[in-house]
């Protein structure tokens, strides 16, 4: 089969491939030799009654190619591909939790976001599934607290990160054994407050799933939203008006204000530079209050639904608008100049955490963390959705792959994402602000990517004609950028991996769906 | 009987244990307050005016909380050397004169400056000792790295506090004060900085809060300690600071001795040694509001291979200053 795939760059639409089970891996192998940069997106599990379908979603020259494939549900076996690409160790470990595919020759089979006290042969998203079955023994619980203790295996320690941790906002378990102060290995375990969002969307109508998904994470509610009713919008064939995604457009990039501003305030705290996360902290309340003025709430927006937006912006917010963000982008020269010229900063995250370019590829990261390793990648110039393709805004990227890099790709960011916000009030077009749609959505599936503030954010949907969806899959940046923080802490300094983890944004309430 | 009730009184009373403990908290307070404006907060502000009784506050809710010790820890240790700790700091602090006199009347000898210093060795070692005796790993990093740090700054503080005493040609805190016709700030303002900075480490401050790294390590050393215990932890920390502004001023900034315009010269003394503590307070307290936390070995590389050579060439400078240019001046 050499040479005979080829990839037709400057395309965006989106291909499906099918392709039987057994030779899923030679079609994934010759993918993979042909665009050295390709990478996995998601692994997207399908019950489709008697077999189980999989779906690789394969990033390639910016656009995604889906390579399907089903294996029998009695005997779900399927050769791994995590030596053909690396970053696909952590969704092979997630279809084998959910869908009970048994992945042969994975390094690495373990749960992933099941309990360890989980019962054998429930696989929570396949359609049989009972929830009674579900219910945990506690005599089978394993005494957690004899894990916690710091072991000795050989000259290696074992210190143990989480699942409560001040480091650590949320509760995720990272152990990691230590030669002196040098991490040796590192393995996560996910899945503490997983909340199965995507069976729960399952059982909701597609209105319903709007404000289901939106709570999937806090910071980037308004991501969620838009990437689920674009996936929607896409299997009804409905075209938002114009000033409906010139809308939407502003209130994901307050969003992605807000989100970087929290990033880097937490930094400065994780690199014990508390000044600067007050600072910083103080001068993401504007941005709060913009998001209030224009959706009604400081958080969780609430303001996208299938069609548009539910909410129109006023003449008299606009100026309201342009002197916090004038206010804002002042303070952003500052704290550029901070991050460029303060010693003790640049001491700490200088060098720490390097993640070269070639390792990015592999490892299929997204969002600022590729783009701190020189990697232009950013859905919205790669696959312009909403305004994005109409509006003028400059792709950061720096080639130091280090965490001042990933930190300093978000600080100019802040500032790209000021200016697309002016841009958009000034352009912003007269007409309606959405469209109404049928609530049943006619049978169809959809994959649909936005650039979230920590990093393409995937979802598709199934729909079989009902007002519930079949199938909704969502794969969070996070999740695709744990396996960099594995490579990261790697051979690096203990002290560092607090200041490392940080700088890749991670958000656990996204990667526990 | 007389001199038997005034012992008492400075003892326990004024300038000794009772001053030492709210002047302590007054100091917490004036580092809270500053901390909070320099990073565009507010700071304590609800208990007393301005707040300024909230370490009492925190002091007394600590006492009052349920006091636990772990199943696993060296019981005793773990029970004694935060109060030991504290106890040596105080002790430590009574030999440096707050109104012109050391706090224990005729305690002050020729050699207390080195006396003291000895002390705080051994506070900290006490330091380490009760993180360690938690068996925690947290605690017990935490603990480890006490000592590591201790042992990058404590060679150049010492070198750095004999400067003064070189120019004052003794070694006893007492006249060391007294000697400062002009401060020694302005005689050797080099020895003034570096000191400054070798004591940020010394007081665990920023940038070498690594030993209370909250993001690293939970709460260090202080991580299993909770109620009266923590109480004494913090407290011994607080009064760790204060201690090391007394002893800036002591060494650099004159001392107790200011003008006196009026009635008691031992009111004029104390008001100008506060004065003087604040101000040290302030700088310190500065210093931690610019700077991120730096790693331990970047903090023991910088110590040795540029504050240790540092203050050998400060102290040369000092000794060269103190045979041939100074007796001129006096």
């Amino acid at each position: 089969m050499g040479g005979s795939l080829q990839i037709q760059p400057a395309h965006l639409g989106k291909a499906s491939i099918q392709v039987k089970a057994d030779s899923n891996r030679d079609v994934l192998k010759l993918l993979f030799e042909t665009d050295k940069s390709a990478g996995i997106v998601a692994l997207t599990g399908l019950d489709m009654g008697e077999k189980i379908g999989l779906m690789y979603h394969i990033r390639t020259n910016g656009a995604i190619v889906t390579i399907r494939t089903e294996v029998p549900k009695e005997n779900p076996k399927i050769p791994t591909i995590t030596d053909l690409i690396p970053g696909a160790q952590f969704h092979e470990r997630e279809a084998a939790d959910l869908f009970g595919v048994i992945f042969e020759g994975h390094p690495n089979p373990a749960r992933l976001l099941l309990p360890d006290d989980w019962p054998e042969n429930l696989y929570p998203l396949r359609k049989d599934a009972k929830i009674d079955d579900a219910i945990v023994k506690t005599e089978n619980s394993k005494n957690q607290a004899e894990t916690v203790q710091p072991q000795s295996d050989g000259t290696l320690v074992n210190i143990i990160i989480g699942p409560q941790h001040p480091a650590l906002l949320e509760p995720e378990k990272f152990s990691l054994k230590v030669n002196g102060e040098i991490v040796k290995q590192v393995e996560p375990r996910i899945g503490y407050v997983h909340r199965g969002v995507e069976k729960a969307a399952e059982q909701r109508t597609y209105l319903q799933d709007v404000y289901l998904v939106e709570r999937i994470c806090g910071i980037c509610n308004a991501c969620h939203a838009a990437c689920f009713v674009e996936t929607v919008e896409k299997i009804l064939g409905t075209t938002v008006p114009l000033r409906g995604q010139y809308l939407r457009t502003i209130i994901l990039e307050l969003n992605r204000l807000h989100s970087h501003l929290l990033l880097l305030g937490h930094a400065g705290f994780e690199i014990g530079y508390e000044t600067l996360f007050q600072y910083m902290w103080r001068d993401r309340e504007p941005v709060l209050d913009l998001t209030e003025l224009l959706t009604g709430n400081r958080i969780i927006a609430s303001v996208m639904t299938v069609g548009g937006v539910r909410r129109d912006l006023k003449e008299t917010y606009i100026p309201k608008i342009k002197t916090a963000l004038a206010n804002l982008k002042k303070k952003m020269g500052f704290y550029k100049q901070l991050f460029e010229n303060e010693l003790t900063l640049k001491m700490r995250t200088q060098n720490v955490g390097t993640l070269a370019k070639e390792d990015a590829l592999k490892l299929c990261v997204v969002g600022p963390v590729a783009r701190g390793s020189d990697i232009a990648m950013d859905v919205r110039k790669d696959e312009p959705y909403e305004a994005y393709g109409e509006i003028p805004f400059k792709l950061i990227t720096y080639n130091t792959g280090d965490s001042w890099a990933r930190l300093m790709v978000r600080l100019d960011e802040i500032v790209e994402s000021i200016n697309i916000i002016n841009y958009a009030i000034d352009h912003l077009p007269q007409g309606p602000y959405r469209v109404k749609v049928p609530r049943v959505v006619p049978a169809g599936e959809a994959v649909n990517r936005v650039e979230a503030p920590r990093g393409e954010l995937f979802y598709y949907v199934k729909s079989n004609g009902t007002a519930y969806p079949e199938r909704v899959k969502v794969r969070t940046p996070t999740f695709a950028n744990i396996p960099a923080f594995i490579k990261i802490a790697e051979g690096g300094n203990i002290a560092d991996v607090p200041a490392s983890f940080v700088s890749l944004d991670p958000c656990f309430s996204c990667t526990d769906r | 009987m007389i001199l038997g009730l005034d012992l008492v009184f400075r003892v326990l009373i004024f300038p000794g244990f009772t001053f030492i403990l709210f002047l302590t908290m007054f100091c917490d307070w004036v580092e809270r307050k500053i901390e909070a404006r320099m990073q565009n907060r507010v700071g304590p502000s609800f208990t007393g005016p301005s707040g300024i009784l909230q370490p009492l506050a925190d002091f007394i809710k600590l006492l009052t909380k349920e006091d636990i010790v772990p199943r696993d820890a060296k019981k005793t240790v773990f029970r004694f050397a935060p109060i030991l700790a504290f106890s040596v700091v105080v002790f430590a602090i009574c030999f440096l004169p707050f109104d012109g006199a050391a706090i224990i009347p005729n305690s002050a000898f020729a050699g207390d400056l080195i006396f003291i210093m000895a002390l705080i060795t051994v506070a900290n070692f006490l330091l380490f000792l009760s993180g360690w005796a938690s068996s925690s790993p947290y605690g017990a990093i935490g603990a480890a790295r006490v000592l590591t740090q201790f042992l990058g700054y404590d060679i150049p503080l010492f070198l750095l506090a004999l400067a003064p005493a070189f120019l004052a040609q003794s070694l006893s805190i007492t006249s060391i004060a007294a000697n400062q016709y002009l401060p020694f700030i302005l005689l050797a303002p080099w020895a003034f900085v570096l000191f400054v900075i070798a004591l940020q480490a010394e007081l665990e401050k920023d940038p070498f809060d690594i030993p209370l790294a909250e993001s690293e390590l939970v709460g260090g050393l202080e991580t299993e300690y909770c109620g009266g215990k923590l109480a004494f932890l913090h407290l011994t920390r607080d009064v760790q600071i204060v201690f090391g502004a007394a002893l800036v001023v002591e060494l650099f900034l004159g001392g107790p001795y200011g003008p006196v315009f009026f009635g008691l010269p031992a009111f004029w003394y104390s008001l100008w040694f506060v004065l003087k503590l604040l101000a040290v307070i302030v700088i310190s307290e500065y210093l931690t509001c610019l700077f991120a936390r730096l790693r331990i070995d970047q903090v023991l590389t910088a110590n040795w291979k540029i504050l240790l050579p540092l203050s050998l060439l400060s102290l040369i400078l000092t000794v060269a200053l103190a045979t041939w240019v100074y007796p001129l001046m006096v």
